[in-house]
């Protein structure tokens, strides 16, 4: 019994370090976070920044590994429901403008890796309103997003 | 005569806090001649206009012919970039809560946006499955979904992103500079580069008359 569990283990730790260096390799080669930092002129606080994203991750690990375990210790705890509800409320809140502005801001860097925009922009002798196409884009994603949720497509699966 | 030789090497990217540039500010500069070269670090270069733009692309030929009009018979010579990039900028606009927030809000988005996409992974490859697949294949036995595989994962997930980013909290494990700080360099440099090429482009270029 204990050398399969020591199989299990060493196997689970492998995956664990392939996953590590496959999603942060790409998380990287789009330069995201450099991104931010030098928007914001904070390039000093690049180690914090890295910091979050450690623990951002090990975060949403634990959520979606441990997700049936987590539902009975919060019920076990007893904390008050308005209490956690208000909790809740507040850290969905967090939670969905964050992680929108962070997959917004990637979906946009990918497809500018891609080179997508430049090409199309200078394939169609594209020279003024650029502007408004990045808005148009901003536009559309949004209400993609919003028609998606709203007529729960997600049930359908894809 | 003897020609005298300054050597210049204009830097790529040059911040300055007041609205003249001298050319120190822009190159480190050497010379034989101890007058010449004190001359030629007091040699205005360029002058900001009030509530104009806040940068400005200046070419190596520009300031090559301001040395040369100082004395007759000089020779510059440069070891450094080709044009530098002058950015002015304010040393007290950006201080105190602004900074804290705008550090919060990159926080922020950091943490909820890699929690997400590592969630976001593990829902499109199905990772309870595969997980419960494994276990009954080597223990014989159905998955309670907490198991040795989970909770190693977890840690190798750790170990994997620590080793990545080279550092635990603030302190690096090696002496290496972290893949974000090198992304941060090559992000720099390439705004640098877009901007110079385009002020060329453009015509904006400071350059030799």
């Amino acid at each position: 019994m204990l050398h399969k569990r020591v199989f299990l283990g060493v196997l689970g730790i492998s995956f664990g370090l392939m996953t590590a260096g496959g999603v942060f390799t790409v998380l990287l080669a789009v330069g995201l976070i450099p991104r931010f930092a030098g928007k914001t002129h904070t390039g000093r606080k690049v180690m914090l920044y890295e910091t979050m994203v450690i623990l951002g991750t090990l975060a949403g690990d634990v959520f979606s590994i441990f997700e049936p375990q987590m539902g009975a210790a919060a019920s076990r705890i007893g904390v008050p429901e308005p209490v956690l509800s208000a909790l809740g409320g507040l850290f969905l809140l967090c939670y969905g403008l964050f992680a929108g502005i962070f997959i917004g801001s990637l979906a946009m860097a990918i497809a500018e890796m891609l080179d997508s925009i430049p090409i199309f922009a200078r394939r169609i002798g594209f020279r003024h309103g650029l502007g408004i196409a990045v808005l148009a884009m901003a536009l559309g994603k949004a209400a993609g997003s919003l028609y998606y949720f709203c007529e729960r497509m997600f049930l359908f699966g894809g | 005569m003897e020609t005298k030789t300054v050597y210049i090497k204009p830097k790529r990217n040059a911040e300055v806090t007041k609205e003249e540039v001298f050319l120190k500010d822009v190159a480190s500069l050497t010379c034989t001649d101890p007058h010449l070269l004190a001359k030629a670090r007091a040699l205005k270069v360029f002058q900001f206009r009030e509530g104009g733009e806040k940068r400005a692309v200046i070419s190596s030929l520009k300031l090559i012919e301001l040395i040369q009009g100082l004395e007759k018979g000089i020779t510059v010579d440069n070891v450094g970039e080709m044009d530098t990039l002058m950015k002015l900028v304010k040393v007290s606009d950006d201080k105190g809560l602004a900074v804290w927030l705008k550090v919060a809000f990159v926080a922020l988005i950091s943490f909820f946006g890699t929690a997400f996409t590592i969630m976001a992974f593990h829902n499109d490859v199905g990772i309870h499955d595969v997980f419960n697949q494994i276990y009954e294949q080597v223990m014989g036995q159905t998955s309670n979904g907490f198991t040795t595989l989970e909770v190693t994962y977890s840690l190798g997930l750790a170990i994997g992103i620590t080793l990545f980013f080279n550092h635990i909290g603030g302190r690096r494990i090696t002496a290496d500079p972290t893949p974000i700080e090198v992304e941060m360099r090559i992000y720099e440099k390439d705004v640098d580069d877009t901007l110079i090429e385009t002020a060329d482009r453009e015509g904006k270029t400071i350059d030799a008359s």
